[in-house]
């Protein structure tokens, strides 16, 4: 396969970069497969990135959610500077989840390992994957320093020379609950490194290549000028939205974004939002940027494979000590609650521009999560994860999806298989009619579960629920979506919507998950649409009849 | 069943009728019709009646028909199988709606899912609930049923699925719904998820026991409308269905169990592959087949087809996992790439030159078809390439347009800045490529390597790409079996009849009592032999496997148990056969973490006489030379065309041995082998190619 004139044509680029996708995949599904957290396998939290001997990212697999955007490339950098390439040795394993070098919080641990050929440095395989547990106060906002939040492992060798830190590994298993899964996971991330390491070394000995630094400058540059082409298409100017969160103790959280469009780049600024609080809802600026580029991306260039290159055009800004920029060691544990409202002051401010494109608010931002442990009959410790969605934004030309997790990319398990392991019974999770903001295009419904506690013992709920005051919003009068509401034996009180509290047996809770917001005004929505709506439950007689002006409902 | 007397294959597909008829001797005919869209059976019965008049077998001497059919797959693309309905527990009517809300492109703003099959206002709420112990907390009332039922009958409803929550523990509610709507409705159409997929997941047995639903109807229809048409041209015999995990089974299964002939035609390769493998006792074996909207590739270990329980019908997007409906039934595990010949080369936004995986189909078809299409196809470059005689395809049947493959690949030559050799042969590599990346994947994710396989290549495009594809797989060894292009009727002929039941019951591995496993066992086995009697076979195997996996996990190995593994009282050796099965995928085991089983699997097959099938000879034995002529034939590893003997597959010399380059022409498909290989000619007409000497480095071209 010929670079000729240190230009790659474009037969040899598509071959080599989709089999190095491939090779991330691999890893991807050897992750998957043998991970003990729910949240890599029900989340796909998880991303495997191939990365030149300089540490520039190549490959990254398919699938995954935008946490991980390009954060990995950046942990790299950071492992390079505490530890320069001339001080691995081959069978090294790196590891950190400081939330400063990484995606944001503790139970997100990227792990590094070198590549060699023939003793010389050709490449890196890494991952970032989120753990079962971290130890510290865990599935809960409540903290007031990242602390409170766990093990922190800064930069470290969890191998040298294929040798485990013995150290390091006993103090994580002293330090987190679920030691065996936690340690089980650390080895799953090890594992898909090591297929990646093999299957690279393949590629290389396959193609006759020394290294494969070369090909992430020609992969990079291919990516970047996409994404400013696309950028340019936009006319130049500068682009404005705010929105307010929940946020906690009836202190709402403001977000607000000034985005400049310049000829080919994109100046994303979060000057004016919230200055950073004592509850772990701040975003670091590696999470911050990786969900501003993430919606950008979905909006400008769906299409290119995962790649750093697509964001070098666009810088993104936070004032520091706000929340999108804390400084340490501010609480971030639940960041997601701030940092996945980015997609939608930007599709906000981005509205005008590309109607045609953006979406209306989601009512599954953010991640709604729901989480039952205890003990069951037999004294056994059980857990029961909800990773359940409210529905997605409406389309220009479609309506929302129901139940669709954005901007994360949830997948919900089985009810069955929550039942056949945890002494909980689900009695309902069914769409939710009227839920969808209405609109030409409806949002998507939310849903609504209902179980109930059929242990002897109490439990502890944890929850991590907003938009109980901020619904949705619509988009060019397209109506809110319907807001989140949460009933403990038919109450609204006596728990906390970010945090834990304790359930008792035979207690119901009904969890009524948002709407996605409508877009273009609900009496435009084609006649016959508002009759399935109608006829499929999805819309009441009244609402069918006063909000969509359906004459003959 | 005996495997004796004439035996007849026909595998209906989207453009031709294949059929195959073998005689007691072993010799096979092959014939093909044009498929009849709107009427298969008609189609069917000419196809057979050609044969059978042109080999001079009455038709009633032939002793069973073995059928393969793409009905069920395309009534769930196309929608069109009953109006359906559901009967489902309280709480739960949106299942099939919902499904398991992940979002299966990650980028894509304007992502599209699968309608269900069964729209919500026919989605109807029961009160009744099973707990996951599989106790009846409430009973069905049969009024409640039938009330609902009706409902549904007077609103156009033509079939039924009863879908009940925790319905795998205990099937007993999903019963006695069935009987009431059965004895108040007896020609409505009904299926119950326990019987159709009676494995833990509601979301993925409610859309297996929906689509069962929504195909009954229109397979009852279908095979009685085969069965009268056969027996009115004298086919008097029994007729069985290819199953998607490569079995036969009788009728019966069709009629009640359609679902699982979802993946029927593209299984009988493999069966065909399979029995390949048996033969020569090749133990890792790798089938490929590339036709003109897709190459699907499987792995054969041992002599067996892997399997799969996690198929997914009717994807909005083709090759996009997880944008179809699930299917919780056996299938033959192909990976399918969008690589066909007639799969369309484009340019990217990045400059990238792209294959697939839109297909230009058989019409218009590539451009070289002159049939007006005017993209530039995996078939247009193989055409400039050498690799195609534009007056030999389809046995000289169709004569090629050169100038317009010339003119397409022309165009997009001139948007790469590549010249049209080059262009033609990066469409080559490219779709080469695609292909070796997901075979790759799919044999690394059962813990083999490609190395040590032998490729099995058929369908039209198969043996012009297995060479390429060989080679960057550094697959030492490529078999081309006769009649490429008739391989699945050919499988047919010898498929086993062969069947698989499963029932979950999870359970933590400490807490096992190899009493109630046996139970299970027993259950599972009687409904073995039930089918198994409805062949009339009384000699039969079973083996049993369990999914299994570490607490906590969320993907289950499956595991194959030694026949012994439940008869005892001693669990050692199922713990035993997880652990190595995990080791096997995973690379290392756990240490101190509980193990569960979720799902009990056991499949039953026939013994059969293992006959030795061959195509009939093609050709008059006139003794003229095998060697047609010579042509310029493009070679990449070599830097360009290079003259090539081009041979007629019909007139080769058994034992003949041929040095590459070579081409070697059959009627429906090209054999091309490079210069680095040998090609050696079998008695029975396969063609085994092996890699000689390769470049210094052992290294394949790219």
């Amino acid at each position: 396969m010929a670079v000729s004139d240190g230009r790659w044509d474009p037969v040899a680029l598509e071959v080599i970069w989709n089999r190095l996708i491939a090779v991330a995949d691999e890893a991807a599904v050897t992750l998957v497969r043998s991970a003990f957290s729910p949240i890599v396998r029900e989340s796909n939290d998880f991303s495997c990135v191939l990365f030149d001997a300089q540490g520039r990212a190549v490959a990254e697999n398919t699938l995954g959610i935008p946490s991980f955007n390009a954060v990995i490339a950046r942990t790299m950098k950071h492992f390079l500077r505490a530890f320069p390439p001339e001080t691995w040795k081959p069978g090294d394993v790196g590891i950190t989840n400081d939330p400063w070098l990484g995606s944001g919080h503790l139970p997100d641990v990227t792990i590094v390992a070198p590549i060699y050929r023939d003793g010389r440095l050709v490449a890196w395989a890494g991952s970032v994957a989120h753990k079962s547990d971290i130890g510290g106060a865990v599935w809960s906002a409540d903290t007031h320093e990242l602390y409170e939040e766990g093990f922190r492992i800064p930069p470290m060798k969890l191998f040298e020379a294929g040798q485990p830190n013995e150290v390091l590994l006993e103090l994580l298993q002293a330090n987190v609950r679920l030691p065996e899964e936690v340690v089980g996971d650390v080895m799953a991330q090890v594992g898909a490194g090591e297929v990646a390491g093999q299957r690279l070394l393949e590629v290389l000995e396959d193609h006759g290549w020394a290294t494969l630094d070369p090909l992430a400058e020609a992969i990079q540059d291919r990516a970047e000028a996409v994404m400013r082409a696309a950028i340019r298409s936009l006319p130049d100017g500068v682009y404005r939205d705010a929105l307010e969160t929940d946020g906690v103790d009836g202190e709402p959280i403001r977000l607000a974004v000034t985005i400049t469009v310049r000829d080919d780049e994109m100046t994303v600024d979060y000057a004016g939002s919230s200055p950073q609080i004592r509850w772990g809802l701040n975003n670091t600026l590696t999470y911050t940027d990786a969900y501003t580029c993430y919606p950008i991306k979905c909006l400008l260039d769906p299409t290119t494979p995962r790649n750093e290159g697509s964001y070098r055009p666009i810088h993104v800004l936070a004032p520091t000590g706000s929340i999108l920029n804390p400084t340490f060691p501010a609480p971030v544990h639940a960041r997601q609650l701030v940092g996945h409202y980015l997609a939608a002051v930007i599709y906000g401010a981005l509205a005008p521009v590309v109607p045609d494109r953006v979406i209306a608010d989601s009512g599954s931002t953010p991640n709604l999560r729901c989480l039952i442990s205890g003990q069951d009959r037999e004294a056994r410790k059980f857990t029961a994860i909800f990773f359940l969605n409210g529905g997605m934004g409406a389309r220009a030309d479609q309506d929302g999806l129901s139940c669709a997790s954005f901007p994360s990319n949830t997948t919900a398990g089985s009810m069955e298989v929550i039942e056949a392991g945890a002494p909980v019974r689900v009695w309902r999770r069914e769409l939710r009619p009227d839920s969808g903001g209405a609109g030409t295009f409806r949002g998507g419904l939310g849903q609504e579960l209902e179980i109930e506690l059929v242990t002897p013992s109490p439990a502890t709920l944890s929850l991590f629920v907003d938009r109980i005051h901020h619904p949705a919003r619509g988009l060019f009068g397209g109506l809110a979506g319907a807001p989140s509401a949460v009933l403990l034996n038919g109450r609204t009180e006596g728990f906390a919507l970010k945090g834990r509290s304790l359930i008792r047996p035979g207690d119901r809770l009904v969890i009524r998950y948002p709407g996605g917001g409508g877009y273009g005004p609900p009496e435009q929505r084609a006649r016959d649409a508002v009759r399935a709506d109608l006829e499929n439950e999805r819309v009441s007689p009244e609402a069918a009849r006063t909000v969509y002006r359906l004459e003959d409902a | 069943m005996s495997g004796e007397g004439f035996e007849a294959a026909v595998d209906v597909g989207g453009t031709f009728t294949d059929v195959a008829l073998s005689r007691p001797d072993g010799h096979v005919a092959i014939h093909k019709v044009l498929t009849d869209a709107r009427q298969p059976t008609r189609g069917i019965v000419r196809g057979l009646s050609e044969l059978c008049d042109a080999a001079g077998v009455p038709p009633r001497s032939i002793a069973r028909i073995i059928h393969g059919t793409t009905l069920v797959t395309n009534a769930l693309i196309e929608r069109k199988g009953a109006p359906t309905g559901m009967l489902t527990t309280a709480g739960f009517r949106d299942v099939v709606e919902i499904g398991n809300e992940v979002r299966y492109n990650t980028f894509d703003l304007g992502l599209k899912r699968p309608e269900p099959l069964s729209p919500r206002w026919a989605r109807r709420p029961i009160r009744e609930r099973t707990d996951a112990d599989g106790r009846v907390v409430t009973p069905v009332v049969p009024e409640e049923i039938i009330a609902e039922t009706r409902r549904l009958v007077a609103r156009g409803i033509q079939a039924v699925a009863v879908c009940f929550f925790n319905s795998y523990a205990n099937p007993d509610n999903e019963m006695a719904a069935v009987r009431a709507v059965q004895a108040a409705f007896p020609a409505l159409g009904v299926s119950a998820s326990s019987d159709v997929a009676p494995e833990i997941r509601e979301y993925e047995r409610f859309s297996t026991c929906v689509a069962n639903a929504y195909v009954l109807p229109l397979a009852a229809h279908y095979l009685r409308e085969l069965a009268e048409s056969l027996a009115a041209a004298g086919f008097m015999c029994p007729v069985y269905l290819v199953l998607s995990d490569g079995g036969l089974a009788a009728v019966e299964v069709g009629l009640r169990h359609p679902v699982r002939l979802a993946e029927s035609g593209p299984a009988a390769g493999v069966v065909m592959s399979a029995d390949l493998a048996r033969k020569r006792d090749w133990r890792r074996v790798l089938s490929f087949d590339m036709g003109g909207t897709t190459a699907k590739l499987a792995v054969v270990r041992d002599g067996l087809p892997t399997r799969t329980y996690q198929f997914e019908a009717a994807r909005v997007h083709r090759f996009q996992k997880g944008s179809g409906l699930p299917l919780r039934i056996p299938t033959v595990d192909l990976v399918e790439i969008g690589a066909g010949g007639g799969s369309i080369a484009w340019k990217d936004a990045m400059g990238l030159l792209k294959v697939g995986p839109e297909s230009a189909g058989a019409d218009p078809g590539p451009a070289c078809y002159g049939l007006g299409g005017d993209a530039p196809t995996v078939t247009d470059a193989d055409l400039l390439l050498g690799y195609l005689d534009p007056d030999f395809f389809l046995g000289g049947r169709m004569r090629l347009d050169r100038q317009a493959a010339e003119r397409a690949v022309g165009r997009l030559a001139d948007a790469l800045g590549l010249s049209p050799v080059a262009t033609a042969s990066g469409i080559h590599q490219v779709a080469n490529n695609n292909m070796a990346t997901a075979a790759r994947i799919h044999v690394a994710e059962q813990g083999l390597d490609p190395r040590a396989h032998t490729l099995v290549a058929f369908g039209g495009a198969g043996p012009v790409h297995a060479y390429g594809v060989a080679r960057l797989l550094r697959i030492p060894r490529v078999v081309y079996p006769r009649g490429a292009g008739v391989a699945s009727a050919v499988g047919m002929l010898v498929a086993e009849p062969t069947a698989e039941w499963a029932q979950s019951r999870p359970v933590l591995f400490d807490r096992l009592t190899m009493a109630a496993v046996r139970e299970i066992v027993a259950d599972l086995r009687r409904q073995a032999e039930a089918f198994m009697r409805g062949l009339g076979v009384t000699a039969f195997r079973v083996t049993l496997a369990a999914d299994m996996r570490y607490r906590g996990q969320g993907y289950e190995v499956t595991v194959s148990l030694p026949d012994d593994a439940v008869g005892g009282e001693d669990r050692e050796p199922m713990r035993q056969a997880f652990l190595a099965a995990y080791a096997r995928r995973f690379g290392r085991t756990l240490s101190n973490l509980p193990v569960e089983v979720l799902t009990w699997r056991l499949r039953a097959t026939a013994d059969r006489s293992a006959r030795s099938l061959s195509l009939d000879a093609k050709g008059p034995a006139d003794g003229r030379s095998a060697l047609k002529g010579t042509r310029p034939v493009f070679f990449a590893e070599v830097g360009g065309f290079v003259p090539t003997p081009v041979y007629d597959r019909y007139r080769l010399e058994p034992q003949a041995v041929l040095p590459g380059p070579a081409v070697i022409e059959e009627d429906e498909s090209t054999i091309v082998a490079g210069p680095d290989t040998a090609l050696r000619c079998e008695a029975d007409g396969t063609v085994i190619l092996t890699f000689g000497a390769p470049d210094e480095a052992g290294r394949p071209w790219n």
